[in-house]
């Protein structure tokens, strides 16, 4: 009985610091965490997993490396956070580790052909795949332009040069700013604005014969 | 405005960051030049595909993997602190061998070495002869005068053994 009644003074406890949690900036959850509390951690994994999966997902264009991948950004971050200059946004540096990894992984496979034949075999099983994985409720026809088209885009993407790539996706997936990109990517404003414009020009070039 | 001019300011101008005069004559040129307007409009429209792909979701062991990873790596970090302690302190303990064994090294190094032994200069000063206080000082005229003149020693050491007998004499002198 004692047991059930100390569970149940706990639980909004906790429920109760992790709505706290919720509601705070990035700055002061990284506070908390540095401050000894563990939850804290676990907010800042549920506010950036899905952002960084799909930043590092359309950079390296392969799901399960990209898991990967976002797995050692929060164990860096983990690892690292007493280190990182609470001056600056966390997110950037977050997106900073993706990015960093992202561009190791994009350089060892290019030196590595056996993972370029995997990653290329593996795209030749995804579309063996049964359309109706795509949209149950649209008609096959639909189905397949949707789902060809959305292979286009994905593959034209994969088209523009790595730091093109980069900088393309932080800015029209995350939304980031020109001075965050800077940031993250370790170039200069002008660095970034003319690689985004060739990016986007580039992209149009790719992808317009598809969208007539 | 020129196409040149045009294409140099396109990004801000897609961004919506170009200050309002320079926006009025960007959509001008948009309105002028056919060429630079099919592009505006292929960019923007590959753009509205690209942002609206749909985004993926990380798997549903995603947390259960990354929480098995932080339990590995905290204990791995445990150990590399843990390893660092007995490093320091094997390392410590390593100095301080090193320096008392230098200090035993040295002592004995200091022992084995015969050194010289240097002494204080001796000054000598010539004290008033006093046959009361000092008469060990006085060895007595006979003596004086055996010594030098080649007398047995015998002579001079029964002399040496009657000074007690000459020192309560000259006591007893002194004191009439």
């Amino acid at each position: 009985m004692a047991n059930i009644a100390r569970k149940q003074a706990v639980q909004p406890q906790g429920a109760n610091v992790r709505e706290q949690l919720r509601a705070m900036d990035d700055s002061a959850v990284v506070t908390a965490f540095l401050g000894g509390e563990e939850r804290a951690f676990s907010e800042l994994v549920e506010r950036y997993q899905t952002r960084l999966l799909n930043f590092v997902y359309r950079t390296i264009g392969d799901r399960e490396k990209a898991e990967d991948l976002v797995q050692e950004v929060f164990i860096r971050v983990y690892r690292h956070l007493h280190r990182f200059d609470r001056s600056k946004k966390f997110s950037t540096w977050a997106y900073t580790i993706a990015s960093n990894l992202a561009k190791n992984e994009l350089r060892n496979r290019s030196r590595n052909p056996l993972v370029l034949f995997q990653m290329v075999q593996k795209n030749w099983q995804d579309d063996d795949r049964p359309l109706q994985f795509e949209d149950s409720t649209s008609r096959p026809d639909d189905m397949y332009r949707k789902r060809h088209l959305r292979e286009i885009v994905e593959e034209s993407v994969a088209k523009l040069p790595e730091h093109h790539r980069n900088v393309f996706v932080l800015r029209e997936l995350e939304g980031k700013s020109y001075e965050e990109i800077a940031e993250i990517t370790d170039c200069n404003l002008g660095t970034v604005k003319s690689r985004l414009n060739r990016a986007r020009n580039s992209f149009a070039e790719i992808v317009a014969p598809y969208m007539e | 405005m020129d196409c040149r001019e045009f294409r140099e300011n396109h990004c801000a101008f897609v961004d919506d960051t170009l200050p309002g005069i320079e926006l009025v004559r960007m959509q001008m040129h948009l309105t002028e030049c056919d060429r630079c307007a099919r592009q505006d409009a292929t960019i923007r429209r590959s753009l509205m595909l690209f942002r609206n792909l749909p985004p993926i979701t990380p798997s549903a062991d995603f947390s259960e993997r990354l929480e098995k990873k932080l339990r590995e790596a905290r204990l791995a970090d445990a150990a590399a602190l843990q390893s660092g302690r007995s490093r320091k302190l094997a390392a410590m303990v390593g100095l301080t061998s090193v320096v008392m064994l230098g200090y035993i090294g040295m002592s004995l190094r200091h022992v084995d070495t015969p050194q010289d032994i240097t002494f204080p200069p001796v000054v000598a000063t010539a004290s008033e002869m006093d046959p009361v206080t000092s008469p060990m000082t006085d060895p007595g005229s006979e003596m004086v005068a055996a010594v030098p003149a080649g007398l047995p020693m015998w002579t001079a050491a029964l002399y040496a053994e009657q000074t007690s007998v000459r020192f309560a004499s000259a006591e007893l002198t002194a004191t009439r």
